[in-house]
């Protein structure tokens, strides 16, 4: 088991640069998760920990060792591929002992590391197939598999359950988080999907266009986003923002309105200083967030042009007065119609606030 | 997608007109050497042989130079295709993966080297080989065939390796294989089918290999068939049932190697790799 530690580290592929310089650390035994939209680098900065890319300048420590310009395999790392990329012509057995047989460990050594690793993944009746013979599930059970047998340090995930259907993504998630728990190995874990980043981390870094743009608990980032770009990418459907003026300020509340969507003064709470009487913000509000109008502290009012209900909740796609679209949740499947004008019920007290540059206020 | 009965029996048409320019060759030679010498020089060519004889295998077998130039084609071309697969193949790799100055440039030269005729590379390639004293060896076509077939055999291997998910490497680094075990033990296995193919091309190049053959041999005992045979084709006469004889026999080693090789033209061996 292994820490972990970025310092400024940067990659570059020609005039274009990636990574543009990240700092963190991960705690021994630590399930972090990387997300981000595509092209976000998160792939990448992976990548770089586990040594298939080089780093460009910073500094990568894996258990209090530089391992900045070490092989791969000198790492104390294990990786599994979204592709799973498993030797096509070998059986399972054979797949998973790879590592060992590297190693040169010896045979009786590797045959029973990798039944241990086979009863842990449920893998045992497999172990004599090829991994054209077994399915996708199975495929990536034998690919962490073969990660298990080299205990390694630290786990690196490279989105390894988004060729999976939906049913045995949620299946292999809980799996992951199970192995996470017996094992207590640090782990890293690239995803696009933020449900698998808030289910499975310990600690989100969010990352935009090579850079961190927050790190933190999966609540700590839905509660208490640093911006507007956080705010959005954590929680699901996203967060609806709707663009405002700042009336007045005094001590951390900041009055704003939004006389195009007919919203009138709302008292958000800010961070430190609210923004400027006169200055531009957008008021972030979730949709699981809003309330009744009746008795609402603030109301905004729109059309209701799509409904999607799924059982347990409705969500309801209005366009407000300014032409935005906002998404609205509701416990009660049967409150919303499509193409009625529909007042929602906003809580000032559960609303965010961003300045004009996405920050939060 | 379904064709119309038009579009049915043009491509099929198309097919059959192919295989008979291909095939009716092959059919003459073969029918061709079990006739009797009367019926070959018939005036009235018959398609469908009026009469049958071994005779000219007799001949070819027992009273001609044949199993010597077999012998020595054979030695000939297993060499070849031996040294051309184990070349190709780390060639092929370095262009694939490896990062070397100059890669891209030296990769699309090497197929230059078809762009001269052999008979432009035969006279300084003799003198060469006469000084190291090679000519009349057998060693010196194998040399000649393997630089022939080489640059086509490196770029179609570098294809076939293009065919490997990058992944399937990458998992066998961090999987701690060094690039031997990489080459040997995952690519090779997972690119059977091209390794099939440029052994096949090489046999075939070096079989039918007949200007360098017929330059650099001198002695008719390490003839190859190509240059061999050429010799039964007498000023005044030509034995046309031997010639035929050979020429179906020539064929039976090549038609083995595609009967064994054929077996690794398996489709999908990369299948249940990724995804």
């Amino acid at each position: 088991m292994a820490g972990l530690s970025l310092k400024s580290v940067k990659k570059r592929f020609g005039e274009t640069e990636v990574i543009r310089g990240v700092d963190l650390d991960v705690r021994d035994g630590e399930f972090v998760v990387f997300v981000g939209p595509s092209g976000c680098g998160k792939s990448t900065l992976l990548r770089m920990i586990a040594g298939l890319e080089t780093t460009t300048s910073g500094s990568i420590e894996i258990g209090g060792r530089d391992v900045t310009g070490e092989d791969p395999a000198k790492r104390g790392i294990a990786m599994v591929f979204q592709t799973y990329a498993l030797y096509p012509h070998m059986t399972v057995a054979t797949n998973m002992g790879f590592p060992l047989e590297m190693a040169k460990r010896p045979k009786d050594e590797i045959d029973r590391k990798v039944r241990d690793a086979a009863k842990i993944l449920h893998l045992e009746q497999y172990l004599e197939r090829k991994p054209r013979e077994l399915s996708g599930g199975q495929r990536q059970r034998v690919a962490i598999g073969r990660a298990i047998v080299r205990q390694p340090g630290v786990f690196l995930f490279d989105e390894p359950l988004s060729n999976l259907d939906a049913e045995l993504r949620v299946q292999m998630r809980i799996e992951i988080a199970k192995l996470h728990q017996d094992l207590g190995t640090t782990m890293i874990y690239v995803t696009h999907d933020q449900v698998e980043a808030m289910t499975l981390a310990d600690k989100i870094v969010v990352l935009r266009a090579g850079r961190i743009e927050q790190v933190g608990a999966p609540l700590e980032l839905y509660e208490n986003p640093d911006n507007a770009f956080v705010a959005g990418f954590i929680g699901s459907p996203r967060m609806n923002f709707v663009p405002a003026t700042v009336k007045s300020a005094q001590g951390n509340v900041a009055v704003v309105t939004a006389p195009k969507v007919g919203l009138s003064e709302v008292a958000v709470t800010t961070r430190g200083t609210p923004p400027a009487p006169g200055s531009d913000v957008s008021i972030g509000i979730r949709p699981e967030h809003f309330v009744p109008a009746e008795g609402a502290a603030a109301v905004l009012s729109g059309k209701i042009t799509i409904v999607e209900r799924l059982g347990g909740v409705a969500y309801a796609h209005a366009q407000i007065e300014d032409g935005n679209t906002i998404t609205v949740e509701s416990r009660d499947a049967r409150e919303f119609t499509a193409g009625a004008t529909t007042r929602f019920g906003i809580d000032p007290k559960r609303a965010f606030l961003f300045d004009k540059d996405g920050r939060r206020a | 997608m379904k064709r119309s009965w038009r579009q049915a029996s043009a491509l099929y048409g198309g097919l059959a007109a192919l295989a008979l320019i291909i095939g009716l060759p092959f059919w003459w030679v073969v029918t061709g050497s079990i006739k009797l010498p009367r019926e070959i020089i018939q005036r009235e060519p018959t398609m469908i042989p009026h009469s049958f004889t071994l005779q000219h295998f007799e001949k070819l077998l027992q009273a001609s130079d044949f199993p010597v130039y077999l012998l020595n084609s054979v030695i000939v071309a297993v060499f070849s295709t031996a040294f051309t697969v184990l070349l190709a193949l780390p060639a092929a790799y370095a262009f694939f993966r490896m990062e070397f100055p100059g890669r891209n440039t030296l990769y699309r030269t090497i197929l230059l080297a078809y762009a001269f005729p052999g008979v432009v590379v035969l006279i300084p390639l003799y003198g060469l080989f006469a000084k190291v004293g090679l000519i009349d060896s057998p060693v010196a076509l194998v040399i000649v065939n393997v630089a022939l077939a080489l640059p086509f055999s490196i770029w179609m291997m570098r294809s076939f390796l293009a065919t490997v998910p990058r992944e399937i490497e990458e998992a066998a680094v961090v999987d701690g294989a060094p690039t031997t075990t990489i080459l040997l033990r995952i690519l090779m296995p997972l690119i059977a089918p091209g390794i099939a193919s440029v052994a096949i091309f090489a046999f075939i190049s070096s079989w039918t290999e007949y200007l360098f053959a017929s330059v650099l041999i001198v002695s008719d005992a390490r003839r190859t068939i190509p240059v061999g045979f050429a010799g039964i084709i007498g000023q005044y006469q030509i034995d046309w049932g031997l010639l035929l004889a050979g020429a179906t026999a020539a064929i039976v080693p090549v038609v083995a190697l595609f009967a064994f090789i054929g077996r690794w033209f398996v489709s999908g061996l990369t299948e249940g790799a990724v995804k």
